[in-house]
């Protein structure tokens, strides 16, 4: 596959380690009333979608980066790749 | 023998003389040849024995879908088995063997499994090899593998090297016969960059093997015109002798280079080379593939296909056969009539089954109608045909053509399905082509030669625009139409004998009707039920005939019966050439450590840790084993000093204005608070709260720290906290890099760790217990002027330093240290010695952090912040894993002291039975203790913290032991610390 | 490459001479197959530096002032003065490459950025080979998946990739030449890897 990064272009996929689920950016509030049922859901559950698939890769042959890339499952076509940085601050992680 | 079937013409160069051998045989061929077209020449058409009847076989194509003439090439470590005679170019020297026959090839003891052919029908072994079950290891799997398989390995080492490449272009051409080409020169003349690749060695498909011309002169002159004006071109790249073999995702596709195959001597070049071709856009050109009809004994040698003896007459002047007759259901086979004829060939006899006027005037040949060939005379080798009519012509080759089927093949390999085309009477590329590629000439059904180069340069042309580039407006060659009518006919119905469909994997007309009566009638079942279309050629010819039966008996169209899912590699691909370089030593990279040469120098025994090679210990002469070495080391270590090269552990600087906060979020332990000039151990969790890494962090100046981890998570230690600065706290001002390569760091341990310290740190740093107390780090410098950092941690348990100098230091740092510790017979140790003080100490390592245990289990539980947000904290809490007779670490000695431990080992009470139900536990780590005199382990066991003094077994199934031991703390030396705090 | 530090006394005490030398594990290597030719760059220095977070544009007009260029685009590098090459990695870090053979490259960048930027030392992390001559595109191709046509990678550009499972930075130093650097812990499987593609290709 070739993944086309946002910064650096087209790179072989091979140069990228995968994680998976893009809401792994999304880690629950550790104090929330609720932070336990939050964390095991965060920790354990993601959809497994045949179709478009937001997902987590890093750069690691490359320029360290995680990428959130949109991808979908069942063509392996690559519709969107962000940086997660980004991603991360648009969906409110920022302090 | 001579060259008796050589006729004029042809591509080949007469006065370059090939001599080769075939089972000893010496013949003589020509520059140009194929051993195929040699072994004709030369009249040898006996070539193989099948894989299951072990009946005669010969040439059947003259290209890659060979299905029979498989043989070994070369001797020795170079022996190669189940090479396709019709692509192994010819050279001078070659030696060549038939395969798969016990005895000779004349007389194979083997073909007695012929005469059962009644019992060995499809899905034979799947019922007789059934029972009795005791039968299967003893006799049916030996007699199995005893007679399965073609050729033989050699069992010796590869002695050929292979390698790998990676090339980028616009426009990738896959083939290059006239749509092909025809594209590539559109592609080339635009300005693109393009790959032209072909699996043969000399371009231009069947304009080669054909007389047909392109604009106005000879098809193959025109092809080599066009070779040439494209190797002029600087953005245009001929790979011949490369078969694009898969096509994967985003335009990447596989292709396999044969470089020195066609050699006597690879010279030590690498004699393939895999690569990956990355490619914007592609124009699948790659032919189509003649398929034969099915009727009985239609395996003899002579029988071949139409397209085939034409390709030996035009492109090798060899002819098959000396009396020939073709049997046909298209037009095209009447071109090889004509062909044959007009190189001399006495054609007897064109059988067409069609009632059809002749399709053009060949002189000498008798034109039957309607007709068909029922059965063949000749068992090693064509003698003649039978009619329908049960007339016998005499003949000692028989030219077939069932019509042609497009290579399809790569379109599929992202589950594109071809469709059937009932006016060309074959299945075409569908909707679904794998995306960025298009496809031209033959390949897409375009069978004309006319089509096929108008259409080579209309979809170069189209890709060109798609790509955002201006097409050429040369026009596109020109030729003539030449008839191809086709009319189906797959199999002669009043044919007795076996009918056979796949020459390779010996699968007849019965064999399919058989499978649709067992209810295998899917095309994937039928082709697992009856082994249709395996092995090397992948039913190229046999698959649409067998599949056209098929659908005969279920009555469905061939459409709505389809063909097997195609796979990568379209032709077989070593596994050489996947490994490529990676094997031997060059399997991995390795990595050494800063002062490997100078532990080389001095006895050390390497060990494998990742990539790193690691000093395990340094044998003295007159010790017996490495017990001997390690506890010495251990001895005078904790008597004296000794120094150890730490370099693996990974370093990763951190700086910023938020590092403090960062490290407070990935550890699970407190880092707000820790002063400039101390380090801190640390302990990673994942979110799961399972423990993940440990390390020490040293906080060398107010937003600089410098942490290390272990030597095995290096890598993953990074790339999560990486995934923690961007993903989780993206607007913390926090750096990460990399430095385990950057500093060789040693660890200085033992009451002379200090002395010897004091004499290469240059004056004026204090290291004294006071100034630079346990837990302080600081930069120095050393030997005058050298920048250095210095730690005071300990791994040993001792009086211990790690000091750090510039990697390219290393090895003159190992020797100063050494030299200047003389006076303290200091000493080096190793992994082995570390690895025993480490126990001894009670300190975790990799065998206690193993992926399933926690902090709590670990002693640790109390590190856990649970007043901060950091990884791992939340689910750490969970009460499954606090259950207060969770597994704790202790340690653990042998109550007969003479006993030697075993790692592994399970804890069972004492009075219980050895079972699953009563484990306790397991032993993690073991060594034999010099300071104590017996063995000693490391484990965890349930409520191991309030079970000390009480005594387990340990038990060892698998080395049938079972120790008594007795539950201690796991700081077996200095318990209080108060060593490496003097 | 032997560097030696000067002998020291400590107060009124003369104490042996420890001397520590230079042994950068490529150090000396100059191998010419065909139309190719590997070297090791003698003293090469590298040095990080690391954008903070907010101080981005202070950072880099200290770069600039600093090294008399600007910070190139990610996936550019650019000289500088006395010859220094500035390659930016990714939006927060950049290397600078210079010609320097005393072990305090950290030092003196650091005291020309003036603390607008974080840096480490990343000398010794690497190892440094040069391939040049009109062979050089060849023998990569057999390691290196990058697209090295000068359509797509034209001098001065740069880019991380893995080569023979070694990560390794590219930099095209000229039309036929690049600047290679890799971990320098596995100098040797790094060294062999890009010999054996020149000599693959001969």
């Amino acid at each position: 596959m070739i993944i086309n990064h946002p910064l650096l272009g087209p790179r072989d996929a091979a140069e990228f380690v995968y994680l998976g689920d893009a809401s792994l950016i999304d880690r629950p509030d550790w104090q929330a009333e609720d932070a336990a049922e939050a964390f095991y859901e965060y920790g354990y559950l993601r959809d497994n979608p045949a179709g478009q698939h937001q997902e987590l890769w890093y750069h690691e042959q490359g320029d360290r980066s995680w990428l959130v890339v949109t991808r979908d499952t069942l063509t392996h076509e690559i519709s969107k790749v962000e940086m997660a940085r980004d991603v991360a601050r648009s969906r409110g992680r920022s302090k | 023998m001579s060259q008796t079937n050589r006729i004029k013409g042809g591509l080949i160069d007469r006065n370059q003389v090939m001599n080769f051998t075939f089972n000893g045989k010496a013949m003589q061929g020509h520059a140009g040849d194929t051993l195929a077209s040699a072994l004709l020449a030369n009249g040898q058409r006996l070539v193989g024995r099948s894989f299951k009847y072990h009946r005669p076989r010969g040439i059947f194509t003259a290209g890659s879908e060979e299905p029979n003439a498989l043989v070994q090439l070369r001797s020795g470590a170079y022996q190669e088995p189940n090479t396709r005679a019709t692509v192994a170019e010819l050279f001078d020297g070659l030696t060549a063997t038939s395969q798969n026959h016990r005895g000779s090839l004349e007389f194979d003891l083997m073909a007695v499994t012929d005469l059962m052919a009644p019992f060995l029908s499809a899905g034979f072994y799947y019922k007789t090899f059934m029972w009795p079950r005791a039968f299967w290891e003893k006799l049916y799997e030996p007699m199995i593998r005893k007679s399965a398989g073609l050729g033989s390995l050699s069992m010796e080492e590869d002695p050929d090297s292979y390698d790998k490449g990676f090339v980028h272009c616009d426009l990738l051409v896959i083939g290059a016969g006239p749509s092909g080409l025809s594209a590539a020169l559109a592609a080339g003349r635009a300005g693109a960059r393009v790959v032209l690749a072909d699996e043969d060695f000399t371009p231009g498909g069947r304009l080669n093997a054909e007389t047909l011309e392109v604009d106005g002169t000879a098809g193959a002159d025109w092809a080599a015109q066009a070779i040439a004006e494209l190797a002029a071109m600087d953005n245009v790249r001929i790979m011949t002798r490369t078969t694009v073999y898969g096509a994967y995702d985003h335009g990447i596709y596989g292709a396999l280079e044969r470089c020195t195959d066609h050699l006597a001597s690879s010279g030590g070049k690498p004699r393939q080379i895999l690569w990956r071709i990355y490619s914007k856009r592609a124009v699948l050109a790659a032919g189509s593939t003649e398929r034969p009809i099915a009727f009985g004994n239609n395996d003899r040698p002579g029988v071949m296909l139409a397209g085939a003896v034409r390709t030996y007459a035009n492109r090798y002047g060899v002819t098959p056969g000396q009396q020939v007759a073709v049997f046909t259901n298209n037009d095209d086979g009447w071109r090889t009539a004509a062909d044959l004829a007009a190189n001399g060939v006495a054609i007897n006899a064109i059988i067409d089954t069609r009632d059809a006027p002749a399709v053009c005037d060949v002189p000498g040949a008798r034109h039957i109608r309607n007709a068909a060939v029922v059965d063949t005379v000749g068992r090693k080798g064509l003698k003649s045909v039978t009619l329908t009519d049960g007339q016998v012509i005499p003949v000692d080759c028989l030219a077939v053509s069932g019509g042609w089927s497009p290579n399809v093949h790569l379109t599929c390999h992202q589950r594109g399905r071809p469709t059937w085309r009932e006016d060309i009477c074959a299945f075409v590329p569908g909707a679904d082509l794998p995306p960025g590629m298009a496809v031209a000439g033959a390949a897409n059904g375009s069978m004309t030669l006319a089509a096929a180069l108008t259409e080579g340069r209309a979809v170069a042309n189209a890709q060109i625009k798609a790509l955002g580039m201006t097409p050429s407006r040369k026009a596109a060659p020109k030729a003539e139409d030449e008839p191809r009518d086709c009319a189906p006919f797959w199999h002669v119905g009043e044919s007795k004998n076996r009918a056979w469909l796949d020459l390779q994997n010996d699968v007849t007309v019965k064999d399919v009707k058989q499978s649709y009566r067992e209810g295998f009638r899917s095309v994937e079942h039928l082709k697992r039920y009856t082994t249709l279309g395996m092995a090397t050629d992948q039913g190229k010819t046999a698959n649409i005939p067998a599949l056209a039966i098929m659908a005969e008996c279920t009555g469905k169209t061939l459409q709505d019966t389809g063909t097997t899912i195609f796979r990568p590699p379209y032709t077989p691909v070593p596994l050489g050439a996947l490994g490529g370089r990676s094997r031997g030593k060059d399997f991995r990279p390795y990595r050494l450590t800063p002062s490997h040469k100078w532990a080389s120098e001095n006895g050390a025994t390497f060990v494998e840790v990742g990539n790193w090679l690691r000093a395990q210990w340094y044998a003295r002469p007159g010790e017996q084993g490495w017990r001997d070495s390690v506890d010495r080391e251990v001895e005078m270590t904790r008597n004296s000093v000794g120094i150890c090269d730490v370099t693996t552990l990974g370093k990763i600087d951190v700086q910023g204005k938020d590092a403090a906060e960062f490290l407070n979020k990935v550890y699970a332990n407190g880092f707000a608070k820790l002063a400039v000039g101390k380090v801190r151990y640390g302990l990673m969790l994942r979110e799961d709260g399972i423990c993940y890494d440990d390390g020490t962090t040293a906080r060398m100046g107010e937003n600089h720290y410098v942490m290390t981890t272990t030597t095995a998570n290096a890598v993953l230690v990074f790339r999560r906290m990486e995934f923690a600065r961007q993903c989780l706290w993206p607007d913390l001002d926090v750096h990460l890099i990399s430095t385990t390569d950057g500093w060789a760091q040693f660890a200085v341990a033992g009451p002379n760790a200090r002395n010897l310290l004091r004499k290469v740190i240059d004056a004026g740093h204090d290291i004294s217990n006071e100034a630079f107390p346990f837990m302080g780090c600081g930069e120095v410098t050393v030997c005058g002027g050298m920048p250095a950092r210095l730690f005071r941690i300990s791994f040993s348990g001792e009086l211990a330093y790690e000091i750090a100098v510039p990697a390219r230091y290393g090895n003159s740092m190992m020797q100063v240290l050494m030299e200047a510790g003389k006076e303290f017979d200091a000493v080096p140790y190793g992994t082995e010695a570390l690895g025993v003080m480490r126990i001894e100490k009670g300190h975790a390592a990799g065998n206690e952090l193993n992926g399933q245990t926690t902090a709590y289990n670990l002693g640790m539980g109390k590190m856990v912040s649970q007043t901060k947000e950091c990884i791992g904290n939340v689910l750490s809490q969970r009460p499954e894993m606090l259950l207060e007779d969770a597994i704790k670490l202790v340690g653990f000695r042998p109550v007969d002291r003479s006993q030697k431990l075993i790692a592994g080992s399970h804890f069972i009470t004492k009075g219980d039975e050895a079972t699953m139900a009563n484990d306790q536990g397991w032993m993690t780590s073991v060594a034999y203790s010099p300071s104590l005199g017996h063995s000693i382990g490391l484990g965890f066991i349930k409520s191991g913290d309030t079970r000390k003094g009480e005594v387990v077994r340990a038990v060892s199934p698998i080395h049938g032991t079972e120790i008594e031991v007795e539950i201690v703390s796991a700081h077996f030396i200095d318990p209080e610390g108060e060593r490496l705090r003097a | 490459m032997s560097r030696p530090i000067s002998l020291i006394r400590k107060g009124n005490v003369c104490v042996p001479d420890y001397t520590l030398t230079s042994a950068p594990p490529l150090a000396g290597t100059d191998i010419t197959i065909g139309g190719a030719r590997l070297t090791a760059p003698a003293d090469l220095a590298v040095v990080s530096i690391a954008l903070p977070l907010g101080g981005e544009a202070a950072a880099q007009k200290a770069i600039k002032t600093a090294f008399g260029t600007a910070l190139p685009e990610v996936g550019k590098s650019a000289i500088g003065k006395n010859g220094a090459r500035l390659v930016r990695l990714g939006r927060d870090q950049a290397f600078v490459l210079f010609i320097h053979a005393t072990p305090d490259a950290e030092a003196v960048v650091a005291a020309r950025l003036k603390g607008k930027a974080y840096t480490t030392d990343q000398t010794d992390v690497w190892c440094a080979l040069e391939i040049s001559g009109p062979d050089s595109r060849a023998a990569l191709e057999r390691i290196c998946p990058l697209d090295l046509h000068p359509q797509a990678f034209a001098v001065d550009d740069a880019a991380r990739t893995s080569m023979e499972h070694l990560g390794t930075l590219t930099i095209r130093t000229g039309e036929n030449a690049y600047l290679l650097m890799s971990a320098s812990s596995s100098a040797g499987s790094f060294l062999h890897a890009v010999e054996t593609s020149i000599k693959n290709i001969n």
